[in-house]
């Protein structure tokens, strides 16, 4: 129950019950301590996206490593080390695979009466949804944090340094949210766990494997360079790759304004934000009707 | 004047003495728990799941609402609770308008929806915490809350237990408590107990009454009419998004009327069937009457049951049927359910297929 701002004014008397409530950010923080009070309560989950996170830095280093060089030294990469090379792809595969396990959470609590156990709340709908993505971001920003702490162990170099790792989180951040929004927007159209599996895998490996993430595109068939162009996995590995290195990297976009990574940072960006404003808005959108139309 | 609001009442401690104190001075305070006008609300298609409802329940009452499936009960839980916008009509809740003060209605509500509603990964404590925090229970009286409740629902010893691997009854148990952590004015429990074995049932029950003692307004479905009766002040049937009746059990028994003969015979269905045939025909029961009949036993509802009763026994033993039980007894509120709840076209009508197992499900119904 909230203080009541009445309850010692003994003058005026409004005889309602005082209802209870918190702030909005404390609804928020609320919502946030359960999603991740949940994640520890099933370590077992926490270990196993881990190490799938360990496990594809090595994996890919160890299968594309010597391709991989040769293919670096005839494109645009000289002197790159694969490992580093690799590097953003490990992370938007990690920010990815974790993202899109959001909407398993939601329709668990479809399921188990949770989603109208906290509706009926006087928490604010918006804060709880808030607290739930903000959790999940945080997820992302351990493993972001790990993978390139791996990665730089394994021989990986970040050219920008600190400001450039916090530019790297953030970019797994805005590439994370797109993920988190479709996985959304398909747990709340399908409801059922094995739709969005589906979707997730769908979702996460060819688009991975269609991209600039693994080789650069020069060595790959023109068919896949034409793909990669419209695939969003590209714009979010070259963002990450471009801070990695420190230059600029992409060869899908020609945009030459800053020099520099800017120049393939700022459209990136402007790709992953305009992805998440799409599908966070049907998220949002779709989370607000079923918000207000719990059947019976 | 200084009256204890409802909130200073409880503020001031978590305890059960200081909630009954709120009771005799909270009483008659305030607005009514529920006011409903001309609620209304039509599926997409038009089928009306509650058709032009208005009622008001008063702080403090224990109010029971009863309806077979499709009645329209959980729909209109669910408005009253503001998870559904209605199609026309409205809800003041605790004094507070459902559609123009809805986190005002929330946080004056608990709510227990008809299927379980708990984290089934957090533990029954951390699922009360969240629910404390949720409604906004201070840091310092969390602690004390918590403990309070799962001694209240027994389910202390299982604290640390994660949800998921407790029984029906413990998740029920679990899930009122958490609808309960601010101590709401009024609690909605949409058929709280379904499902559940007699023991469970008859301890969320308990817990029930105890917190309606306490001063909280109680407002609950349930397709048990015996504990219906037992525990609620006031009752109303609805049928098809209707209300059909309202009033006290015993109003309600009385608008039913007489009371019931109950005749146990020898010789099984063939019996029963032959003692169906001699009450009717007897010309002894009034237009009124109803005759239901069991595997072993014939069940006689009519104003005149005390006058006709013996005279009924003598005309069975004429016919050649062997009567080895009589009782003469108060109409039940399943007669009262059946009767007005289940009608077809006139509720009233002697319908023996359709009654037949009435009397099964009142027994099974009144074991507590």
């Amino acid at each position: 129950m909230s203080t009541s701002p009445a309850r010692d004014d003994t003058d005026t008397v409004d005889d309602r019950p005082t209802p209870a409530s918190n702030s909005f950010v404390g609804d928020v923080l609320v919502n946030t301590e359960r999603w991740a009070c949940k994640a520890v309560q099933t370590p077992a989950q926490l270990v196993l996206e881990v190490a799938l996170a360990i496990f594809s830095l090595l994996m890919f280093t160890a299968v594309f490593g010597d391709l991989g060089a040769l293919a670096l030294e005839r494109g645009a990469f000289a002197g790159v080390d694969y490992v580093t090379f690799i590097l953003p792809a490990a992370l938007v595969q990690v920010a990815g695979s974790a993202a899109i396990g959001s909407g398993i959470g939601l329709i668990e609590d479809l399921d188990s009466g949770m989603f109208e156990k906290t509706l009926v709340s006087p928490m604010h709908p918006a804060a709880v949804f808030l607290g739930k993505a903000i959790a999940e971001l945080a997820r992302v920003v351990c493993y972001v944090l790990l993978i390139v702490g791996l990665g730089m162990a394994m021989g990986a170099s970040v050219e920008t340094g600190l400001l450039g790792i916090a530019g790297i989180v953030l970019v797994c951040l805005l590439f994370a949210l797109w993920y988190m929004a479709i996985s959304n927007v398909v747990a709340l159209l399908s409801g059922d766990e094995g739709t969005l599996d589906a979707a997730a895998n769908l979702l996460l490996f060819p688009l991975l494997f269609f991209s600039s993430a693994f080789l650069p595109l020069s060595a790959l068939p023109q068919t896949v360079q034409d793909f990669a162009t419209v695939n969003p996995v590209t714009y979010g590995a070259d963002a990450v790759r471009a801070l990695v290195l420190g230059r600029d990297v992409s060869t899908v976009v020609q945009f030459h304004h800053f020099g520099g990574a800017l120049d393939t940072l700022v459209p990136a960006v402007a790709v992953l934000v305009a992805l998440d404003g799409l599908f966070g808005g049907i998220a949002v959108w779709l989370l607000a009707r079923a918000s207000r139309s719990t059947m019976v | 004047m200084v009256r204890p609001t409802l909130q200073t009442a409880t503020d001031d401690s978590t305890g059960i003495d200081a909630a009954a104190d709120r009771t005799q001075s909270d009483d008659a305070a305030g607005p009514p728990a529920v006011v409903v006008e001309d609620l209304t609300f039509a599926y997409p298609d038009g089928t009306r799941a509650v058709d032009e409802l208005s009622l008001s329940i008063p702080r403090g009452e224990c109010f029971g609402f009863l309806g077979a499936n499709g009645a329209g009960k959980t729909t209109t839980i669910k408005l009253l609770a503001t998870l559904l916008d209605p199609t026309s009509g409205t809800v003041q809740i605790n004094g507070y308008d459902a559609a123009a003060d809805r986190s005002a209605v929330r946080g004056t509500i608990g709510y227990m929806a008809q299927s379980v509603g708990v984290d089934r990964t957090l533990t029954a404590r951390d699922n009360l915490a969240f629910a404390c925090k949720a409604y906004g229970v201070p840091r310092d009286r969390r602690r004390e809350r918590i403990d309070e409740l799962l001694a209240l629902v027994d389910l202390a010893d299982v604290a640390d237990t994660p949800a998921g691997q407790f029984s029906g009854g413990m998740q029920k148990r679990l899930d009122a408590a958490t609808a309960l952590v601010h101590d709401p004015a009024l609690v909605f429990l949409d058929e709280p107990t379904t499902g559940l074995d007699p023991k469970a049932r008859s301890r969320l029950w308990d817990y029930f009454e105890r917190i309606n003692d306490r001063g909280t307004t109680v407002f609950l479905t349930t397709q048990y009419l015996a504990e219906a009766d037992a525990l609620c002040d006031r009752l109303a049937l609805l049928r098809e998004g209707r209300l059909v009746e309202s009033g006290t059990p015993a109003a309600l028994k009385r608008r039913v009327g007489g009371a019931v003969l109950s005749i146990t015979l020898e010789g099984g269905g063939e019996a029963v069937a032959t003692a169906a045939g001699v009450a009717r025909e007897s010309g002894l029961l009034g237009p009124d009457a109803t005759v239901d009949t069991t595997d072993e036993s014939l069940r006689v509802r009519t104003e005149r049951a005390r006058a006709v009763g013996p005279e009924l026994l003598v005309a069975l033993r004429d016919a050649g049927v062997a009567v080895t039980g009589f009782d003469v007894a108060e109409p039940t509120l399943d007669d009262v359910f059946f009767a007005l709840a289940d009608e077809s076209s006139d509720g009233l009508a002697d319908d023996p297929e359709a009654e037949g197992p009435v009397s099964t499900d009142r027994q099974t119904g009144g074991a507590r």
